[in-house]
């Protein structure tokens, strides 16, 4: 019994001393701060969240998350201090600690961008996030306020009953896609680049017959793209251009907004033509045979390779698929605007306005200081300020003789990589206003590089830049999901499967394990299964969301 | 003799392809992941690599050791495996011990032992303990929460179980105590056990991600599970945000191999040296008296 006690007193002795090593919390600052000069003084410090790749660069100068050029920068001319208190490596990852975090067992930082919509709606519903129409009003600077009133849809996921729990990160359209084809082999066959869907099916069935690599052997074929993940993967080996020349603006897997009225893209006419026609194609073998098992990025391989002749993404996708240039004598790639539809209209493509929201600690009291902050960051994005260059010089660009440079391999002191700005600031992505490629556009018309955003784009490779120069041309056929918000009732449950039974129609109608006419059999499964009410509550989400006038209380108007 | 007829030579041949159909494919993974290592980027990128380097070179076992993030994760795990190892074994072999004693309130012991077994609390109360405990962003999160394993425990138990009684007892006649019994004799008649043991919790804890991501914020305290976890799934990621510096990471696909390479290396040369051990522990730790 003895020995009991002194066990039982040992572990409360001990539970005792690990409790108090875990709450040494600081003591809140007493002293209210002051703004003074664009200063605080005494330094504030904003804790953040942040969903941070390790494969994205790296630290250098002996450098860390907390403790870098930008924190220092911060503290010095702003007198802000921003601590990064919550970390996560993937999306998912990233996810699960923010959810741990809503359990209460430590402070919730002050700044957390969230990526996921229904995590959006739990942080709302969980009471612990700020309403923050009013302080978008009061402190939002005017040349944020022009941009956010660009986007007024991008408030759509965070207002709840009248109010706003959130602001979008950076928001401003991503760039469109082009068709990246082999110049090499289009010259070698006598072809044209095609421009509507008759055309492009002679290209790619001369690619895979007429031996465009002119080794004798039938080992090439016309079209890459992956249908893994879904038919719409919007950056690369994408295949939505096929379907939106049937469809028009209804594209696979989003929602499209019919003159207020949301509706289902892979439920709309024509997407039967279109799977009837990659169908017809997959026999032929004009398209990558393993379309169904290889993710966006790994369908590159094809390409890349030499194998493939048309491929389709961000003018960026440049950069990642140049290798073939090496890798195959004489290969030559060029960028192309995406072919016109069936009725002679362009061809759309989905297009993403925002990535993830800002949201705040209901107890954060220093909205005035974010978006002093914020607003610094811009600079990068308008070429102005501080960052007219870009943030640190030796770290995402530098300064060689009279030279602004970009390459890291040419800096004053050669990196490996440029040190990205997402390894240092409190967003993964940096600011840009740039929309689809505008500088890009502006040099084109010859417009001087004189500030950092002109300067970086310049430097690109000539092959991207002209795929920007498309990009921004066809600005108007990039579309937007028109469902932003969180998960409804009905697709918490029966999403999955509909998602599931779509992808696996899709594709068994392309390879021809199943005829053409299951897709009608789909489309009415999709709309018994739940799709029809599923519709039903995404309308009145989006009616609700555009019942109240947010944005002039904001003063986004 | 039954090893001479004519349908025993068949199903031995039978039985030699199809094990080395099994071995190959644990192999020839490794051996594509090797090759892809040692080739260039554009190679590799263009899905020229099968097993053999294609334009030879060691960039990216350069690049990877000069990545100060992956030498100290690299350290972190070497710490957290050890310390793991050490701190696992020392309570199991203890307790191990113990249990294979006959005392009151035995059974009811063991009864708690492997109710943890079958069910858990779950990763939100797992989370607020070590976070309340004050472990977050400390090595001991890493190698506290898992230090007790029942299954573990209980084969080193049924090992100890092996060992004749009439050992222990002349042990006392002759005057050695609990404490110089469990070091002098079950430990070292036991070796097979604790090496089998051993292995098991060095293998997990150098495998173990989820928990170094969970518990350090900041990725320079990821150990290297942690650390790979996220530079290889980032390669599946499917973003349509995804920036041009990010998609210009994802395919660095030589450095991935190399790193997912020298990550395995250190678990590979350690098993030969345990592995003589590991049919008998298992064997003779899974048969009960």
């Amino acid at each position: 019994m003895k020995k009991t006690g002194a066990l039982i007193t040992t572990t409360v002795l001990m539970a005792g001393l690990l409790a108090g090593c875990g709450s040494n919390g600081k003591e809140s600052n007493a002293a209210e701060a002051v703004l003074k000069d664009g200063k605080y003084d005494p330094p504030i410090t904003i804790n953040i969240a942040k969903q941070q790749d390790e494969n994205a660069g790296k630290y250098i100068n002996g450098e860390s998350l907390n403790d870098n050029v930008l924190t220092r920068w911060g503290v010095e001319n702003l007198g802000i201090n921003i601590q990064t208190t919550l970390l996560g490596g993937d999306a998912s990852q990233y996810n699960t600690k923010l959810r741990l975090a809503l359990t209460g067992s430590e402070k919730l930082p002050d700044v957390l961008p969230v990526y996921d919509t229904s995590l959006e709606n739990d942080l709302i519903q969980s009471g612990l996030v700020k309403d923050i129409a009013e302080d978008i009003n009061k402190y939002m600077p005017e040349r944020l306020k022009e941009i956010y009133k660009q986007y007024p849809t991008t408030f759509n996921p965070v207002i709840q009953d009248g109010k706003v729990y959130g602001m979008a990160i950076s928001p401003n359209l991503t760039e469109g896609e082009v068709m990246l084809i082999r110049q090499d082999w289009l010259d070698k066959l006598n072809l044209k680049a095609p421009t509507n869907i008759d055309e492009f099916e002679q290209v790619i069935a001369a690619f895979t017959n007429n031996d465009p690599d002119g080794n004798g052997k039938n080992d090439t074929y016309g079209f890459d793209f992956s249908g893994k993940d879904s038919y719409n993967t919007g950056w690369v080996s994408d295949s939505v251009m096929i379907f939106s020349a049937y469809t028009g603006k209804s594209l696979p897997g989003q929602w499209y907004n019919d003159n207020g009225k949301l509706t289902y893209g892979s439920v709309a006419d024509g997407t039967k033509d279109a799977l009837a026609k990659l169908r017809d194609w997959y026999s032929k073998g004009y398209l990558n045979k393993e379309l169904a098992t290889q993710g966006a990025w790994d369908a590159l391989a094809d390409f890349t390779e030499g194998k493939a002749g048309i491929i389709i993404g961000r003018p960026w996708l440049y950069g990642s698929v140049k290798d073939v240039e090496t890798n195959v004598k004489g290969a030559k790639i060029k960028a192309y605007p995406t072919i016109n539809g069936v009725s002679g209209d362009r061809t759309y493509q989905s297009g993403q306005q925002n990535d993830g929201v800002f949201m705040f600690n209901k107890d954060f009291n220093n909205m005035e200081a974010f978006f002093l902050y914020y607003d610094k960051l811009y600079d990068a994005a308008f070429g102005t300020g501080d960052f007219k260059y870009g943030y640190a010089q030796g770290y995402d660009y530098d300064i060689v003789g009279d030279e602004v440079v970009f390459d890291s391999k040419k800096f004053n002191t050669p990196l490996d990589a440029a040190q990205g700005v997402g390894k240092m600031a409190f967003t993964k992505n940096t600011p840009s206003v740039d929309g689809p490629g505008k500088s890009f556009y502006d040099l084109s018309k010859g417009a001087k590089a004189e500030n950092g955003v002109l300067i970086r784009s310049a430097s690109n490779d000539e092959t991207a830049k002209e795929g920007y120069v498309i990009s921004y041309e066809n600005r108007e056929s990039l579309l937007p999901n028109a469902f932003n918000g969180p998960p409804t009732k009905t697709m918490q449950t029966t999403w999955e499967q509909l998602n599931t039974m779509e992808k696996e129609t899709f594709t068994k109608i392309i390879y021809s394990k199943e005829p053409l006419t299951a897709y009608d059999d789909f489309v009415k499964q999709w709309h018994d299964k739940g799709g029809t009410k599923i519709s039903e509550e995404i309308n009145e989400w989006y009616n609700n969301a555009s019942k109240v006038d947010v944005m002039s209380q904001m003063g986004l108007k | 003799m039954y090893y001479k007829s004519k349908g025993y030579r068949i199903f031995s041949i039978f039985n030699h392809i199809l094990l080395i159909l099994v071995a190959l494919s644990c192999l020839l993974p490794m051996l594509h992941l090797l090759a892809q290592s040692f080739s260039s980027k554009t190679a590799v990128n263009g899905n020229l690599v099968s097993f053999w380097p294609v334009d030879f070179n060691i960039e990216a076992y350069v690049k990877t050791f000069k990545n100060t993030n992956f030498t100290g994760s690299m350290r972190i795990s070497v710490v957290r495996t050890v310390l793991g190892t050490l701190i696992s074994m020392f309570i199991i072999t203890t307790s191990g011990y113990a249990l294979s004693k006959d005392f009151r309130g035995r059974n009811a012991l063991m009864w708690i032992f492997i109710f943890t077994m079958l069910f858990s609390g779950g990763l939100i109360p797992s989370y607020i303990l070590v976070t309340k405990l004050g472990l977050k962003d400390t090595i001991w999160s890493l190698v506290l929460p898992g230090a007790f394993g029942a299954y573990n425990l209980i084969l080193i138990m049924n090992f100890f179980k092996t060992i004749p009684k009439a050992l222990e007892e002349a042990a006392f006649i002759d005057g050695a105590s609990f404490f110089v019994i469990f070091r002098k004799i079950y430990l070292p008649l036991s070796l097979p056990g604790l090496a089998t043991v051993g292995l098991f919790i060095m293998v997990g804890s150098w495998n173990a991600w989820f928990d170094g991501i969970l518990y350090m914020s900041n990725t320079t305290d990821y150990p290297l599970a942690s650390f790979l976890q996220t530079v290889v799934v980032q390669g599946s990621a499917q973003s349509m945000a995804l920036s041009q510096s990010e998609a210009a990471a994802l395919s660095e696909q030589s450095i991935k191999a190399a790193q997912i390479f020298i990550s395995t290396l250190p678990i590979i040369l350690v098993y030969p040296f345990l592995q003589k051990y590991f049919v008998k522990g298992i064997v003779l730790g899974a048969v009960k008296e």
